[in-house]
């Protein structure tokens, strides 16, 4: 019997969501931040979708969030100029680092003790979480405001993308730029995938997947609509993109296959990711949403249940009931 | 093209996927990040005071903790006094603001006060946003 996807929508901010991210998988299970332009990120169970907590503090709009990977830090950064670390168990607020313009990107080392931000004021900046009274160290060379900026190769690199149409490498411990990618057009999101060591880009309408460490072309996958966010699962076997017309396609990574597209969110969408575990993907769109997709549809998970054709008819204790594909927020 | 997965959602008489319940939405009264959680009574055993307190000495601990009741319990008992009272509040951007003090909300995000003098009138009934507080006086 076919089944058709019943994305979870996850309510509660009141402006676009620009940006999200995942922890790693931790005892209590995996989370999810959502970066807003309301100026209060929030932060979710990763595989429910089911709120855990705001994180109050910033007075502008969130450009980008992040976790590190227990989940027990987040960093948010905001167009009050300020990149923020905040305690992800108790919701307070742990370090105001102030910057000279609108902050858009930060991202946690693996051990939690530098914080990567990026954003208007073209500078990469590094902080020393143990001791955040330092100076940080900075990183010039973009030419324009500075989207997103991530660790690599085992936190001994580093990567951002600007709006100069490039993306950069950097080497961490000589601040020098190795090796530079140029684009026609701007850079819309950037994805790195630690294992395997492939960088995920989107530009128009073009998906394109790179070695993280040479920078050399794997390949690239066009979509039938202009994208602002891909991902790719964790066992490379698909990935996931969403962009202008709302609708976010599943992409078969081998074949470059377009598999299914679905249609859901009232506004584009600013980004897509796959969950640590692979078992669905998350995307925040303009429509002040996210929503939870399934990756093997129909597959019990989380919030869904599969239900097999001879329990359809019967009275169940769990309250089963089956909603339409656009649930309003 | 034409047999792609958007399109066949019109020929498509597949089940929707069920599902238990919609995910849980933020609550209106709090930021969240619920105490009585496993994970917070786990992981926050010691109040983390900046990113970079790693694990904290098991001798120091009770200290921290009794010293951080008695902040706490100060604290609380400042603002019950406060009630009623003629209270300055310096605020960032230089603002010195002075309003009879009524009650702080739970999270201490927000100070009810009542006659707020501001340069631009004295405003009857006003909410001071705590972030923005650096310092308050009153006489007890």
């Amino acid at each position: 019997m076919a089944m058709r996807q019943t994305p979870l929508t996850c309510s509660g901010h009141t402006r676009p969501v620009v940006d999200l991210a995942f922890s790693g998988i931790t005892p209590y299970g995996y989370f999810l931040i959502s970066a807003c332009k309301d100026g209060k990120p929030m932060m979710r169970h990763g595989d429910t979708g089911d709120w855990i907590g705001t994180f109050l503090g910033h007075k502008g709009a969130v450009w980008g969030a992040t976790l590190n990977t227990d989940a027990t830090k987040a960093a948010t950064a905001a167009a009050d100029f300020t990149a923020k670390v905040w305690d992800a168990v108790s919701g307070d607020e742990v370090l105001t680092l102030a910057h000279k313009h609108i902050v858009k990107t930060v991202n946690f080392t693996k051990d939690s003790t530098c914080l990567l931000t990026g954003g208007n004021d073209k500078l990469l900046r590094l902080y020393d979480l143990i001791n955040p009274e330092a100076a940080p160290q900075e990183i010039a060379g973009h030419t324009s405001a500075i989207k997103k900026a991530l660790w690599c190769n085992n936190d001994k690199q580093i990567l951002s993308a600007a709006d100069d149409k490039t993306i950069r490498l950097w080497d961490r411990s000589s601040m020098e730029e190795v090796k530079q990618l140029k684009f026609d057009t701007a850079v819309s999101s950037m994805e790195y995938l630690a294992d395997g060591e492939i960088l995920v880009i989107t530009y128009g309408k073009t998906i394109g997947f790179y070695n993280a460490l040479s920078l050399d072309l794997i390949k690239t996958v066009d979509a039938p609509a202009p994208i602002n966010s891909a991902s790719l699962h964790p066992d490379k076997d698909f990935f996931v993109a969403g962009g202008e017309d709302f609708k976010l396609y599943k992409f078969d990574y081998g074949t470059k296959e377009e598999l299914e597209s679905y249609k859901g969110h009232f506004g584009p969408v600013h980004c897509v990711r796959f969950s640590p575990d692979g078992e669905l993907y998350a995307s925040g769109s303009e429509d002040g949403t996210l929503r939870l997709w399934q990756t093997a549809v129909g597959k019990t998970y989380g919030l869904w249940k599969c239900v097999l054709p001879e329990e359809l008819g019967l009275e169940n204790s769990e309250q089963l009931y089956t909603t339409p594909p656009e649930i309003k927020a | 093209m034409l047999l792609s997965g958007a399109n066949t959602e019109r020929f498509n008489m597949a089940t929707p996927v069920s599902v238990l319940r919609l995910p849980k939405g933020p609550d209106p009264n709090s930021r969240g990040f619920d105490p009585k959680s496993p994970r917070f009574i786990a992981l926050c055993r010691t109040s983390i005071a900046t990113s970079a307190s790693s694990e904290t000495n098991a001798e120091q601990l009770p200290i921290e903790q009794h010293a951080r009741s008695v902040l706490r319990e100060t604290f609380l008992r400042c603002l019950l006094s406060m009630t009623n009272k003629k209270v300055q509040f310096l605020m960032h951007e230089r603002v010195k603001v002075e309003a009879t003090f009524g009650a702080s909300d739970i999270d201490v995000l927000n100070f009810q006060v009542s006659d707020l003098h501001t340069p631009i009138g004295v405003q009857k009934e006003a909410l001071i946003r705590c972030q923005d507080v650096i310092s308050f006086t009153f006489d007890s």
